[in-house]
């Protein structure tokens, strides 16, 4: 591969990166350019973008609790007891 | 920034603890509770939670709900708790976790470990349910500056600004902590969910 090309582990890294801020145009074509010929680095982007995704979607199996599962009461009153003895 | 929290916390009723245990006890201890085995240590997490919010709110900027930033917090300490639970798989250093991520690729810098093909389903709530179970299991093999920044930037949303800012990092650095997180993470996921399910579904 020519020197001016990203290797897998710099599209990696920069792929993570653009994820965070937004890459100067070169690196980012350099980056197209690279994904376009492999599928391992565009399978990387894809999952840690569904990472990402899945992270943050409000549900998250939050569907899955169970709703009948409730904080027993003397724990509720313990932790209603710890809450007031330690309030400033 | 003080200021404007603490007007917050003055006018916003629910930032009032005495009403959380009523309002979230409930909800925290279900989302504890499927993450983690035990009643017992579920209790303890959502009562720490409780008191790290409490002592805690003025860190509270009202971007999101009450709500979302106890189950925030409740996440931090469920994957502490693993972590503690786990000592001899978590990881101490960072160094480790760089050599693991440096190992996924040949010295050219091609893969030797290449990302395999993921079958999810995120409309299947069970699937869900379980990846997130693996993701919480594989955040608490990571030291935990490294978890922490993950779930900060990927669950919180935080931009690495906010991020650099409250754990005192440059951007370079978050960036970096960013990357191995997340190959790491993906990796693990892979390893222990994707793996699996497909045995199971052959």
């Amino acid at each position: 591969m020519s020197h001016w090309m990203f290797n897998c582990k710099e599209v990696s890294r920069r792929v993570s990166e653009s994820m965070d801020h937004r890459l100067p145009l070169y690196q980012r074509m350099l980056i197209r350019m690279h994904l376009l010929m492999c599928k391992y680095c565009t399978r990387f982007r894809h999952q840690l973008l569904l990472l990402r995704e899945f992270c943050r979607s409000p549900q998250m199996a939050e569907d899955f609790l169970d709703p009948t599962v409730v904080l027993p009461p003397d724990a509720r009153e313990r932790i209603r007891q710890a809450l007031k003895s330690s309030s400033p | 920034m003080t200021q404007i929290t603490e007007e917050i916390s003055a006018t916003n009723p629910n930032l009032d603890p005495g009403t959380w245990v009523d309002q979230y006890g409930d909800y925290l201890y279900r989302f504890a509770l499927a993450r983690i085995k035990g009643q017992a240590v579920a209790e303890d997490l959502v009562q720490e939670t409780f008191l790290a919010a409490l002592h805690g709110r003025k860190s509270f900027k009202g971007h999101s709900t009450v709500k979302t930033w106890l189950t925030a917090i409740l996440k931090h300490k469920i994957v502490d708790y693993l972590r503690k639970k786990n000592r001899e798989q978590a990881i101490d250093d960072i160094d480790t976790v760089t050599q693991t991520v440096e190992g996924f690729y040949h010295n050219s810098g091609t893969w030797k470990i290449p990302p395999g093909k993921w079958d999810l389903d995120p409309s299947k709530i069970y699937e869900q349910h379980e990846f997130m179970n693996t993701l919480f299991k594989c955040l608490s093999e990571l030291p935990g500056r490294l978890s922490k920044v993950f779930m900060l930037r990927e669950m919180e949303g935080l931009s690495t600004k906010e991020i650099c800012n409250a754990l005192q990092v440059s951007s370079t650095n978050s960036w970096v902590m960013l990357y191995r997180a997340r190959a790491y993470l993906r990796r693990c996921l892979e390893t222990f969910w994707f793996n699996n399910t497909k045995e199971e579904n052959r």
